[in-house]
């Protein structure tokens, strides 16, 4: 085997490792490790989109977050607030379609449900069980929370086309901070710190190969997650290697020279917003759906430098490496979280492990720019190309030089 | 034939008027130099011509199409390329895959066999084929140079500009150069070379333009430039200094025009 086909084979076996793992792992914090895979493969889709966008197409952006949000919060509004109904309830705001009524509910913000009650509920009471609402598909809110978070990509790309480097990063901060601030702020409609509740993603549980799994059984979302994960994975792989992953690495070396050989830069520029926001929006309502609350510390720029870390930390030069720190990082985090002793000081690993990540990470940019990850890849798949350039060069050497003697 | 026609082009940068009703005529396979001291307005007028810049007013035909309101991207793909004074490859990508992106631009495929032996050619042509796959950071500045000029042969414009091809290259490396504009001369290409070596654009070039302050001041043969009253005053210098190899001008004018 060429040393070149080792990171393939490593990728294979990691993903087969993954799909077989809730199978044969069975320890007795089994839901407990397996939603630690969960949120890694959320955070690995973040991360490697992320890499995408800046390690990639040099758009350092700190607006990830506030996708992933809107994606969430499309999808948990749109879940809140719509429902069908074969009645009119007479008291909310509502839409006749065929022969069904969009019932919109109005916002009653943080209140207790015992004193004020949505026009819904009210409407529920008066029909006493007759009439049954359906509340809106989970998989309706994914489709639009990630065309949401698509749309205010482009609008964003659109809005960043002149801006670079710190003031491109100050630009997509400030959008994450309006946009958490409005949230936080629209307490009627968002219920603030509260948070959103939402339905799980399979409310009513799922049967796959004759065995039903209930709303809380983590397989279903592990597979969700995990194939979500891949499927973003694969996407990004086939940019990479097209027009549009050339095309954006040229646009990061030299905006410039690449619009001078002829590359549309604007529209790469806008386009790897577009597809980056929508993976960061898909991966926020599918976890939102999973974590069943969704509330503005999200959004956070706490959440976004643990992004930012992971990305840095494996490699942001490649989405792979980017993804496969996010999960490691992940694991890391939560398995130190164990507090210890030293000569009778305790040491409270809830706090100080984020120290500990924050040195990795500062170390990590001082001695290893292209991150941990990526020399390593590098080692297998361009190890070879030194000693190419080595023996390509005495051969035209030769050759020159057999030239000159015939002559 | 190719036809470039610069029409009374004025850009101005706040209170400083660079270009000031430039207009000249480029026909066929023509090579044309383009001198000035620095501040002339010669990497201003480059960048006008490719779209980097919008003029204040004035117009640029090429081929019969108006590109002087067109975006740099569309200008390459309408038939103008240029190098760029300072180098600029793409550094963290491999020697090919600066060569790709050109071909890739217009709409070919750096999958197809006809590109990959297309970007070897140039490659080979510009004694680099060994460095295929190294990324560019890892080439000399000669070498970053002339990946810059291969770029180029894959975008095969109409019209080429090249900004100082010779600044800071060593005479053999020069030599790949010369070869190279002789052949995409010869390939019926038109080129403008900017440059402060008189010697090499006395050499390559049978017309030359004189920028001075924005002002185009001439456009004639190079000997009859050598000898404009005008054009020594406003550039060359004294007559003694013309006497050398043009060492002085390159020492004095180093910096972008």
């Amino acid at each position: 085997m060429k040393r070149q086909n080792v990171p393939q084979l490593l990728g294979a076996l990691i993903v087969v490792f993954f799909v077989a793992f809730p199978f044969v792992y069975s320890g007795g914090n089994y839901d407990y490790i397996m939603h630690i895979c969960i949120i890694g493969f959320f955070y690995a889709i973040l991360a490697s989109s992320w890499s995408m966008l800046a390690g990639y197409a040099g758009q350092f952006s700190f607006g990830h977050m506030a996708f992933m949000g809107l994606g969430a919060y499309t999808t948990a509004l749109l879940c809140h607030y719509f429902f069908l109904s074969p009645e009119p309830t007479g008291i909310c705001t509502e839409f006749a379609i065929g022969g069904h009524y969009l019932i919109v509910k109005n916002p009653i913000g943080v209140t207790s449900t015992t004193l004020t009650q949505d026009c819904l509920a009210q409407a529920m009471d008066k029909w006493n069980g007759t009439v049954e609402v359906t509340p809106m598909p989970v998989w309706l809110g994914i489709i639009l929370g990630t065309v949401v978070g698509g749309i205010f990509g482009l609008l964003i790309g659109l809005l960043v086309l002149r801006l670079r480097a710190a003031y491109l990063a100050l630009f997509t901060l400030g959008f994450s901070e309006i946009l958490r601030a409005t949230i936080s702020a629209e307490i009627q409609i968002t219920r603030g710190q509260a948070g959103l509740e939402l339905p799980s993603l399979f409310e009513n549980g799922i049967t796959i190969a004759g065995h039903f799994f209930s709303k809380t059984d983590k397989i279903p979302p592990y597979f969700v997650m995990l194939f979500l994960l891949l499927g973003c994975l694969a996407v990004l792989y086939w940019l990479s290697q097209s027009r549009f992953g050339l095309f954006v690495r040229a646009l990061r070396e030299d905006q410039d020279a690449a619009a001078a050989l002829g590359v549309n830069t604007t529209r790469y520029k806008v386009l790897v917003f577009v597809v980056t926001s929508s993976m960061a929006a898909l991966a926020g309502t599918v976890y939102a759906h999973y974590v069943t609350i969704i509330t503005p510390n999200n959004l956070m720029i706490l959440q976004m430098s643990l992004v930012v870390a992971m990305a840095v930390i494996a490699g942001v030069e490649s989405f792979i490496a980017a993804a496969i720190g996010a999960i490691l990082i992940e694991f890391i985090l939560e398995m130190l979280r164990t507090s210890f002793s030293i000569g009778g000081v305790t040491v409270d690993m809830t706090l100080w492990r984020l120290v500990f990540f924050g040195v990795v990470l500062m170390l990590t940019l001082r001695f290893a720019r292209n991150g941990l990850l990526v020399p390593i890849i590098d080692f297998f798949t361009r190890g070879h190309v030194a000693a190419e350039t080595v023996a390509r060069r005495s051969d035209e050497t030769a050759k020159t030089q057999n030239r000159e003697t015939q002559s | 034939m190719i036809e470039l026609s610069v029409s009374r082009l004025n850009k101005r940068f706040g209170g400083n008027h660079v270009l000031k009703d430039v207009s000249f005529d480029i026909s066929g396979a023509e090579m044309v130099g383009l001198i000035g001291p620095n501040g002339a307005g010669k990497t201003t007028l480059t960048n006008v011509l490719d779209g980097a810049v919008k003029p204040n007013s004035g117009t640029v035909y090429l081929n019969g199409t108006r590109i002087d309101q067109l975006p740099s991207f569309e200008v390459a793909k309408a038939g103008l390329g240029r190098t760029f004074q300072v180098t600029r490859s793409f550094r963290r990508m491999t020697v090919l895959e600066n060569l790709y992106v050109p071909a890739m631009a217009q709409g070919r495929s750096h999958k197809s066999a006809e590109v990959q032996e297309e970007a070897l050619e140039v490659l080979d042509f510009l004694t680099m084929a060994h460095l295929r796959n190294e990324y560019a950071r890892a080439l000399s500045g000669g070498q970053q140079k002339l990946l810059e000029l291969g770029r180029l042969l894959m975008l095969d414009p109409d019209v080429i500009i090249l900004d100082e091809p010779f600044a800071g290259v060593h005479p053999k490396l020069m030599e790949v150069i010369y070869e190279y504009i002789r052949r995409v001369n010869e390939r019926g290409k038109a080129m403008i070379i900017i440059s402060h070596q008189m010697d090499s654009i006395f050499a390559l070039c049978k017309r030359l333009l004189v920028l001075n302050y924005g002002d185009l001041i001439a456009d004639d043969t190079p000997e009859k430039v050598k000898n404009d009253p005008v054009v020594i005053e406003a550039y060359l210098g004294t007559t003694e200094d013309r006497s050398g190899t043009g060492q002085h001008d390159d020492e004095t004018r180093s910096t972008d025009g």
